[in-house]
């Protein structure tokens, strides 16, 4: 079965490190950074279905990340893990469009579920996306040729 | 390390409370000597300007009437007198001597004066050597010679003479008047006055129990009889002044006479007659002719009296009544201070769990990840030692359990400090307090607690935070049920009532716990404090309950008894602070039908 290939991004090395291991035995593929701007950058090469992401970090913080993140327009779904505990920040991030957010600390078991859900998320939207443009293809297909013209361009 | 400092505590109320005592003493007696002498001085003025004005105009009014007095009394003698010298000029100016040295024509003469009334005694002609020539009297005179006599002297030298009251021949006080004849030859006609008529002119006049009219001569020979004090012909007590026009009016001190009498203060007004150069005297006690004057002042003195009595009462009730209201707001003052105080705490409180919990939570989460790691690595191996296993098993459970103990009280220092901002909702307490104690009633039942809710059935819906107010009754009954720790059995009673002059609802909750002891109960809204077992409570329930109730505007008193139980009462508004008015969702079709409710029941 396909496990969902996972970044994970904390300032706490041995945290990161630890859960890392967990969420590798449970099958998943996981990758691991240590601050906002470096899981931008390999967000910017590199696909991941599920980010699982510390608010309060030095440099680039959570929020910050997150909205760096939603400006890249990728099918990602991202998990909010804090141990701040400030609600009110956790809910500000699901509010720029997080998954969920979990509070340390957590059961790994906890954090699977979640993270399930997140990766289901994801593909209902990436599978939402493909019919739409498929149905668009069939209404005019010139327009998503020029999309992907347009986007061959930019690349 | 506790209970001295307790001890210290109420030593320190008590001389406080001593101190406060003699502060309001001292200032009664500040505010009464400031009224006082802020209301007498300006009375005492008042009262001393209307009674020397009254005085003074008193005075000149009695002097007046005084003169007037005098001046009528002078008339009237110098009338008598005038009225006899005049008579008697007339008739030595008409007549011719050897007309009237005739007895009979004299005798006609002297009936003619005395027809109307007794006038004269008698009526005599003398010759320039001063013997008589011709007598009409009831004395036997005509051998006399008055050549050397003063009044002879005197009517030769000046054609008129009134005499003094003198004894003369006929040993009896009594004054006579002398005129010239005109032409050379020289002759008098003298006539004595009927003293009785003359005196008794004088002497009759009465001027109140204490007046007395009399007349002296400029020797000081009284010429009638005072009515008190002297007689006529003897000296009188007193020096006469020197001849003065016009009236003087004096007052005489109090004095005691060389015959041991004592002589009261007195009015006295003089003036001297023109001719005989007698002095007219007025007399009357002070104390009677001013006693109209005195009794004025009597009734001043009596209404200043009054009034300083009146001032006196009604500043020491104002004062008193002030005293009272400034008691009261030190009081309020002071539980304000203590609402501060304790708020402070907290938000210092908050702050620091906040960043606490927040250190204490990452690591917690290693800890957490570090022991799935082992749980992991022991699910992949297999172990002949099944007692280690269970053992490390065991071990790893415990970890958790206090991992998560760990966690609720992170979690309850960070609610506690929670910024999080309140979701404000119609709530419907009456049913929100049904749901809780349902929630709570299996916990309870296992304690032998039962609740009895006494709900009022027309409370209206007030706008909170459902969450917050959630964690306020969950915290509150788990207390109370907490408190029964040690009773067989108990009850909690939730009684809902609308506060309507303080626009809120008033709950009570009342348990039949084992109460809070005196000195604790200053306490107990402090976070960290607890007399709960160790690991039972984290100290922080009833002070969250605090600030959330303060932030959702409400309020929180509590009373109790060691051992009967605890009541608090709990004070909810209809509305939150304005702050937290901002937080309604918008488009909240309840809310909106809230307020048009609320604003109907203010109709």
């Amino acid at each position: 079965m396909k496990r969902a290939k996972i970044l994970l991004v904390d300032d706490e090395v041995v945290f990161t490190n630890n859960v890392s291991r967990l969420l590798k035995t449970r099958g998943y593929r996981v990758t691991v950074v240590n601050s906002g701007d470096s899981a931008i950058k390999i967000l910017e090469e590199e696909n991941f279905d599920v980010v699982v992401l510390d608010l309060k970090m030095p440099g680039m913080d959570g929020i910050t990340t997150l909205k760096e993140l939603k400006k890249l327009g990728l099918f990602t779904e991202t998990l909010i893990l804090t141990g701040h505990g400030a609600i009110d920040t956790a809910l500000e991030a699901i509010k720029l469009g997080a998954y969920d957010y979990l509070t340390k600390p957590c059961e790994i078991d906890g954090l699977v579920d979640k993270i399930e859900g997140a990766w289901e998320k994801k593909d209902e939207d990436e599978k939402e996306d493909i019919q739409k443009k498929i149905s668009k293809a069939i209404e005019s297909p010139r327009s998503v040729y020029s999309e992907s013209r347009r986007k061959r361009e930019k690349v | 390390m506790e209970e001295p400092a307790q001890k210290n505590d109420n030593p320190d109320e008590k001389s406080l409370e001593a101190q406060r005592k003699s502060q309001y003493s001292r200032l009664f007696r500040r505010f009464i000597l400031l009224t006082i002498v802020c209301s007498l001085v300006p009375l005492l003025l008042v009262g001393w300007g209307i009674y020397m004005n009254y005085t003074r105009f008193a005075n000149s009014r009695m002097i007046n009437s005084f003169q007037t007095q005098v001046a009528h009394h002078r008339s009237i003698i110098e009338l008598f007198l005038e009225e006899r010298s005049s008579k008697l000029q007339l008739i030595a100016n008409t007549h011719s001597l050897d007309h009237l040295v005739k007895v009979s024509n004299l005798n006609y003469i002297f009936e003619m004066i005395n027809q109307e009334y007794q006038s004269i005694t008698d009526l005599g002609i003398i010759d320039e050597r001063g013997n008589h020539l011709a007598y009409i009297g009831p004395y036997d005179l005509m051998d006399k010679n008055y050549s050397q006599a003063l009044w002879f002297k005197e009517v030769m030298a000046k054609g008129i003479y009134i005499s003094d009251m003198f004894m003369g021949f006929r040993k009896e006080p009594h004054f006579i008047i002398a005129v010239t004849s005109p032409g050379k030859k020289k002759w008098i006609l003298r006539a004595t006055i009927d003293t009785e008529a003359f005196r008794s002119l004088v002497e009759n006049v009465r001027i109140g129990k204490t007046g007395e009219v009399y007349l002296v001569n400029q020797q000081g020979i009284f010429q009638t009889s005072p009515r008190f004090h002297g007689k006529i012909m003897t000296k009188a007590p007193f020096p006469v002044e020197p001849i003065h026009e016009g009236i003087k009016v004096r007052i005489l001190k109090g004095i005691t006479d060389d015959r041991n009498q004592n002589l009261p203060r007195q009015v006295v007004s003089q003036t001297w007659l023109k001719e005989p150069r007698w002095m007219l005297v007025v007399k009357q006690d002070f104390s009677e002719a001013f006693t109209d004057v005195n009794h004025a002042n009597y009734a001043t003195l009596i209404f200043l009296h009054l009034s300083a009595l009146t001032i006196l009462i009604v500043s020491i009730l104002i004062t008193r009544y002030m005293i009272t209201i400034i008691k009261k707001r030190d009081i309020e003052t002071d539980e304000l201070n203590n609402q501060l105080m304790q708020a402070g705490k907290l938000a210092a409180i908050g702050e620091l769990s906040a960043g606490v919990a927040h250190e204490i939570n990452n690591p917690l989460a290693i800890v957490l990840t570090e022991r799935q790691i082992l749980l992991d690595m022991m699910d992949q191996k297999t172990y002949h030692d099944l007692d280690f296993k269970k053992q490390i098993l065991d071990s790893m459970s415990q970890i958790n359990v206090q991992i998560q103990r760990c966690k609720r009280i992170t979690q309850n220092l960070l609610r506690f400090a929670r910024r999080t901002k309140p979701i404000i909702e119609t709530v419907n307490l009456n049913a929100f307090i049904e749901e809780v104690t349902e929630l709570m009633e299996r916990e309870a039942r296992t304690s032998g607690i039962k609740f009895f809710l006494d709900l009022d059935e027309n409370l209206p819906p007030l706008l909170s935070d459902p969450s917050q107010l959630q964690q306020v009754f969950l915290n509150m009954i788990t207390n109370s049920i907490d408190a029964h720790e040690g009773k067989p059995y108990g009850s909690i009673q939730i009684c809902t009532r609308s506060d309507e002059q303080n626009g809120g609802i008033q709950v009570e909750l009342t348990d039949t716990g084992s109460g809070i002891a005196p000195e604790n109960l200053s306490k107990i809204f402090d976070p960290f404090f607890t007399i709960k077992p160790v690991g039972k409570g984290t100290g922080l329930g009833l002070s969250i309950c605090y600030s959330i109730i303060k932030r959702l505007g409400g309020n929180i008193t509590v009373k109790s008894e060691v051992s009967i139980g605890t009541k608090f009462t709990l004070f909810f508004p209809y509305k939150p602070p304005p702050d937290l008015l901002e937080n309604i969702p918008s488009n909240d079709e309840d809310i909106e039908a809230y307020f048009h409710i609320n604003s109907k029941r203010r109709d």
